[in-house]
């Protein structure tokens, strides 16, 4: 087990990236891959790409992103990286229905954000879960995929 | 720096979130935890959360399981999920606070309130949290696919010996448990005789203590 904690910089700034290039021509980097779901977390354990178990923890005012760089040392670093997060982009049909889409999601504690008349929740599952919460507002053709 | 000193300065106690229905045996969890965890030499601290009242936190702090100081109350006053998920301000500054008065400390069990299979916790609050159900709650309670039962990192089927006194299947019941849970953990409790708890324990210090 490799014990981190904090985050020692972002793997693209400068500096850390001209370090990382190092590394890379060595052979270096490992990459700890965390589902997006999971990125909100300050202690965690996951096994990198290359198999090195690390545990991880950060502190209670930091949080984690996608190329933070966890460890560095002169033969490797290992760096962080989010998974793709799925979406689910919803339009609604009218006024009434984004007050019913909005009301339900809220209430569902989704995690979501607006591009537009699109509201995306960012899932924590599989959709089929989050789309039976909705299927009346779907079957009623008040709510569609966008 | 190297890998191996990537450690400086100090490290954050863990926290440990622990939520359930009313009577699914958290509490009487957290007593099984406290004496198991402290044979192990870890350091630790709780945090209950009730209702109006703060009946968990005087029951532990009467037990002689830990000293009464490392024992925090925290009233919800509402719903027991809306401060452990939507704003957990009051238990953060709670553990916060703990970890000020007792630096050092590495684990803090949060016990929310009893609640529904809706309940759970934000990831600003906990670090690791489990589920508690039991089995007089009826076997059905894994396939209703509650928040709680699915997302929790374990789920916990206490009071496996009332199981042939209420009508329950267990070994079904857990089928059911291991089959919505896609894999994830799933830990048998017997809180009241002590069975099912050493596995927790490893599982607390494998992957919230990182301590193997």
């Amino acid at each position: 087990m490799l014990r981190v904690h904090g985050i020692l910089g972002r793997a693209d700034d400068p500096e850390v990236h001209a370090a990382l290039h190092r590394l890379e021509h060595r052979d270096g980097i490992e990459y700890l891959f965390v589902p997006a779901h999971e990125a909100g977390r300050k202690r965690f354990r996951l096994t990198t790409d290359r198999g090195t178990d690390c545990a991880v923890s950060i502190d209670r005012d930091q949080a984690l992103f996608d190329g933070a760089v966890l460890a560095m040392d002169d033969s490797r670093a290992i760096v962080a990286r989010f998974g793709e997060q799925a979406v689910w982009r919803l339009i609604p049909r009218d006024t009434e229905a984004a007050l019913q889409l909005g009301w339900h999601a809220g209430n569902l504690h989704w995690r979501g954000r607006f591009d537009g008349e699109v509201l995306e929740v960012l899932l924590d599952g599989d959709v089929d879960t989050y789309r039976a919460r909705i299927a009346n507002l779907i079957d009623q053709g008040l709510v569609r995929d966008a | 720096m190297t890998v191996q000193e990537t450690i400086s300065g100090t490290v954050p106690a863990a926290r440990f979130g622990i939520g359930g229905p009313v009577g699914s045996g958290k509490t009487a969890l957290v007593e099984r935890l406290i004496p198991a965890l402290t044979a192990r030499g870890v350091d630790l601290a709780v945090i209950t959360n009730d209702l109006v009242t703060i009946e968990d936190a005087e029951r532990l702090r009467r037990s002689g399981l830990i000293d009464p100081d490392r024992v925090s109350a925290v009233e919800a006053g509402a719903c027991p999920h809306t401060i452990i998920r939507e704003d957990p301000t009051l238990n953060i500054e709670a553990a916060d606070a703990l970890e000020r008065r007792f630096p050092g400390v590495e684990l803090i069990l949060l016990e929310s309130g009893g609640d529904n299979l809706a309940s759970t916790f934000s990831l600003d609050l906990t670090d690791f949290w489990i589920f508690v159900i039991d089995v007089s709650g009826g076997d059905d309670i894994p396939r209703k696919r509650g928040p709680g039962v699915l997302k929790s990192d374990v789920l916990v089927i206490n009071k496996t010996d009332l199981a042939p006194h209420v009508g329950v299947d267990l070994a079904r019941m857990e089928a059911e448990a291991r089959a919505v849970r896609g894999g994830r953990p799933v830990l048998m409790t017997d809180c009241r005789h002590g069975e099912g708890i050493d596995a927790l324990v490893e599982l607390i210090e494998t992957q919230v203590l990182f301590r193997k």
